[in-house]
């Protein structure tokens, strides 16, 4: 298992050069120069040029990004060339911060995602089925976005209850969370009652059942346990998701996350910040995935890694 | 009998009024409190030679002085400086400075401070807008401890419009000599607040200068929140989280202020777009297609549907406020005229073209572009809107003539230091074609370039005045763009907020005398 690990997370540095150089090209593909976007409107030639120059963007594209890669490999990222701001201090502000985020709606995802898929799938064509399903379908089709704008305007600006956006306490969370959240926890209780009811079906459950076992213990220590190998996927994919792409909901609320600073630095054209952000994304993908990869053998026994 | 008695209950109600704290509270300036500001945007930089935003500007405002000073309406006053002359030639100026004046790391300000800012800008460290200054000053000398003399190296009528200009913030030497360019994360200046904290993308924090020369600001703190997307913001000032934002969607001002639970504040600003012509691609290279279009396009219209009426009609590219501004004839709304004109020029069906667009850049850009094409349809110009991201677009923009692919496109300009000369000279004078300069439609007339040159050696403000008029109307007879409009910016505050700068020069900020009601 040990040797595995290491293995994957050996994997991680031709994944994040394969990261860095993907955007890296892209990034110097679409127009745009980030001198020139620094300088503004009223900047003359000369201005850009000097930009140009003091960060070393007049250089060939190869020199770039040798010395970028070079200088991460050192643990040393530059500075944002729009603000100035050590690149490290940003990612670090800003991957505690999506850090924050994603446990928060993972939490609610997998809580109302899981209970609802459980009792579903236990009480398969009754109301509380149909209803949660047709919640879960509701929580799938609804743009993140929109959903944001009416949670703000319920809790905040009607009711006062919690604040509109930003950063502080815990209560700044929970918004975001539900917003960034409910997308998934549709996602999860379909999966769950999904494969519960595929698991239902299976022999051992039947002989659980005629053992004389509680309803309960069959369903928890049996059937829940088993149904868990695909549901933990989605909730892989779905926590890589919230941790790179939760950019909307950073931006409705206006919450300082690794999404929001990817983007404004393709805006920007920052490449520095582009280049660093992406290997903060390309990493704690990586790291989910193998975390899920773990999970498995703990939820299935069987499963192993040599 | 009764007409009396209602008399009295009513005079009774109004003596009650008189009385009620609230009522009171709101003519009467408090101390205290902390200002919450929603911001479109992060600062771009918070060293004032460096920075090319409105947010980085606003904050400048905040924190630094300079030797003169804009008001409310752009008009130049005393600051650091208390007095000034200028030699017969117009090549010298003389400034007496402010005795007693500390930045906020203590050191002092004088003459031999003031010569090290200018220094900066004409040495080889060449901070983003040196070309403010650079191009103008020869030489800055001390001449006692709190006289400093300009030398130029031509006369420049708008000198005093440079000195105020955001760039121009005096800050401390020695916070310089210390961080370099560093300093924008390290401000130092003179101004009523000083800075605290700068967290990228999340706030920055500002505290009130006791030290301040005129005295004590009224707010205690200042926390400005990026807040990027337009409704979040407007949420957030009705949810009351917010005591001021900047920049709300003119559709949203209507709903606004009929609730009347915030107070809207719209100001000329002295931004003006316009559609600009490729002159070098046919057929843009014809006088009488560009009349035509300018005669194609209903202005007020625009004004009024689009903008919800927060805006102004422009003859040309200089906006309303600006020193020099010709309030002079333009372009009416007239497509009879304007197919006309197409039929003389041999497109009386029209023609084909490509009208680009930023989207998000401006207020309404893409809206207002959307607006125009519509306009040229009905006089039988097919225009295909193109839109771009703005990085790319200002790259795409920004190509030399022979490179230059655009043949319309709609493009914005402000002129920072509120006068008509850096309103035009950028855009539309010869020597200023891209990639050199921000002339993009590649137009040129000699005469409007010798009108501008004559209005900077200018000692006369008449004179002065009379050549900008000159140029503005060369502009409008040449019909160098679709002049369009200038537009409003329309900040928002809580009712409990007072005194706050919204100036046309798109700067919305606190200064010393802002308060807010406890």
């Amino acid at each position: 298992m040990i040797a595995y690990i290491l293995r994957r997370l050996l994997m991680l540095v031709p994944v994040l050069f394969g990261v860095v150089l993907v955007s890296f090209s892209l990034l110097h593909l679409v127009p745009g120069d980030p001198a020139q976007i620094m300088a503004g409107e009223v900047a003359t030639a000369q201005d850009i040029a000097r930009i140009r120059a003091e960060y070393g963007l007049d250089k060939p594209l190869v020199v770039q990004f040798g010395h970028f890669v070079w200088n991460a490999a050192r643990g040393d990222f530059g500075i944002s060339i729009q603000s100035r701001h050590p690149i490290k201090e940003l990612l670090f502000q800003r991957l505690t911060f999506t850090l924050q985020l994603s446990l928060a709606s993972i939490l609610v995802a997998s809580t109302i995602g899981l209970l609802a898929g459980m009792i579903s799938s236990t009480r398969q064509y009754s109301v509380f089925d149909t209803a949660s399903m047709l919640g879960a379908l509701f929580g799938i089709s609804m743009p993140i976005f929109w959903l944001g704008i009416l949670l703000i305007l319920v809790f905040a600006v009607k009711l006062h209850w919690l604040p509109s956006g930003g950063t502080g306490s815990l209560r700044y969370l929970v918004l975001p969370a539900i917003a960034l959240g409910s997308a998934s926890a549709a996602v999860i209780a379909r999966m769950t009652r999904a494969s519960m009811l595929e698991v239902a079906r299976q022999d051992y459950i039947r002989t659980a059942r005629a053992t004389g076992y509680a309803e309960r213990v069959v369903i928890f220590r049996h059937a829940l346990k088993n149904a868990m190998i695909p549901v933990l996927t989605v909730f892989g994919l779905e926590f890589g998701y919230m941790l790179g792409g939760a950019v909307l909901t950073e931006t409705v609320f206006s919450l300082p996350g690794i999404g929001r600073l990817l983007v404004e630095g393709i805006f920007m054209r920052d490449y520095p910040v582009v280049q660093g952000a992406m290997m903060v994304v390309g990493t704690t993908f990586v790291l989910v995935n193998l975390l899920t990869d773990v999970a498995y053998a703990f939820f299935d026994p069987r499963i192993r890694y040599d | 009998m009764r007409r009396t008695w209602w008399a009295l209950v009513l005079a009774l109600m109004v003596g009650a009024m008189a009385f009620v704290p609230g009522a009171r509270a709101a003519t009467q300036p408090v101390s205290g409190g902390t200002l919450v500001y929603g911001a479109g945007a992060d600062p771009d930089s918070l060293d004032p030679a460096n920075t090319d935003s409105n947010t980085g500007e606003a904050f400048g405002h905040m924190m630094n002085n300079y030797l003169v000073k804009f008001d409310a309406k752009v008009k130049i006053h005393p600051d650091l400086a208390t007095s000034w002359t200028q030699s017969k030639d117009g090549l010298t100026w003389t400034f007496k400075l402010r005795k007693g004046v500390k930045f906020h790391d203590g050191t002092p300000f004088n003459a031999e401070a003031v010569k090290y800012n200018f220094d900066r800008f004409l040495g080889p460290e060449k901070p983003l807008k040196s070309g403010l200054h650079d191009v103008i000053i020869k030489s800055v000398d001390v001449v006692d401890e709190y006289t400093v003399r300009f030398n130029l190296k031509a006369p420049f009528a708008f000198f005093l419009n440079n000195l105020a200009h955001s760039a121009t913030g005096i800050v401390s030497p020695a916070a310089h000599k210390k961080w370099g360019k560093d300093l924008t994360l390290h401000p130092v200046g003179t101004g009523p607040f000083k800075f605290v904290e700068w967290i990228r993308g999340d706030h920055v924090t500002l505290v009130r200068n006791d030290d301040y020369y005129e005295g004590k600001a009224r707010l205690e703190k200042i926390i400005v929140k990026t807040v990027r997307e337009d409704s979040a913001r407007v949420l957030g000032l009705e949810a009351g989280d917010y005591d001021l934002i900047v920049r709300i969607p003119p559709e949203e001002v209507p709903r606004l202020m009929r609730e009347g639970k915030v107070r809207i504040d719209a100001e000329q600003s002295n931004r003006t777009l316009r559609i600009g012509f490729n002159m070098t691609k046919k057929p843009f290279d014809d006088l009488r297609v560009r009349q035509a279009l300018n005669y194609a396009v209903d202005k007020e219209s625009i004004v009024k549907n689009i903008y919800q009426g927060l805006g102004a009609v422009v003859p040309d590219v200089v906006g309303p406020l600006n020193i020099g501004y010709a309030p002079i004839k333009g372009y009416g709304y007239d497509p009879a005229k304007a197919k006309k004109l197409l039929a003389d020029a041999g497109f009386p069906n029209g023609f084909k073209t490509t009208l680009w667009t930023p989207k998000g850049r401006y207020l309404k850009d893409f809206e207002l572009s959307q607006a125009v094409q519509q306009q040229l349809a009905a006089v039988g110009v097919d225009a295909k809107l193109e839109t771009f991201e703005w990085g790319a677009y200002m790259a795409l923009t920004r190509k030399p003539r022979d490179e230059a692919k655009q043949e319309m496109y709609l493009i914005g300009w402000a002129p920072s230091t509120g006068e008509a000369r850096w309103g035009i000279y950028p855009i539309m004078s010869c020597d200023q074609w891209a990639p050199t300069g921000s002339n993009s439609g590649f137009y040129c007339n000699k005469e409007m370039d010798q009108m501008i040159a004559k209005s900077v050696a200018a000692t006369n403000m008449k004179e002065r005045d009379g050549f900008l008029q000159k140029a503005q109307e060369i502009l409008v007879q040449d019909a160098a763009s679709i002049y369009l409009l200038a537009t409003k910016e329309t900040v928002g505050m809580s009712l409990k907020l007072h005194d706050i700068i919204n100036s046309p020069l798109e700067l919305v900020y606190a200064d010393k005398d802002t308060w807010k009601e406890k």
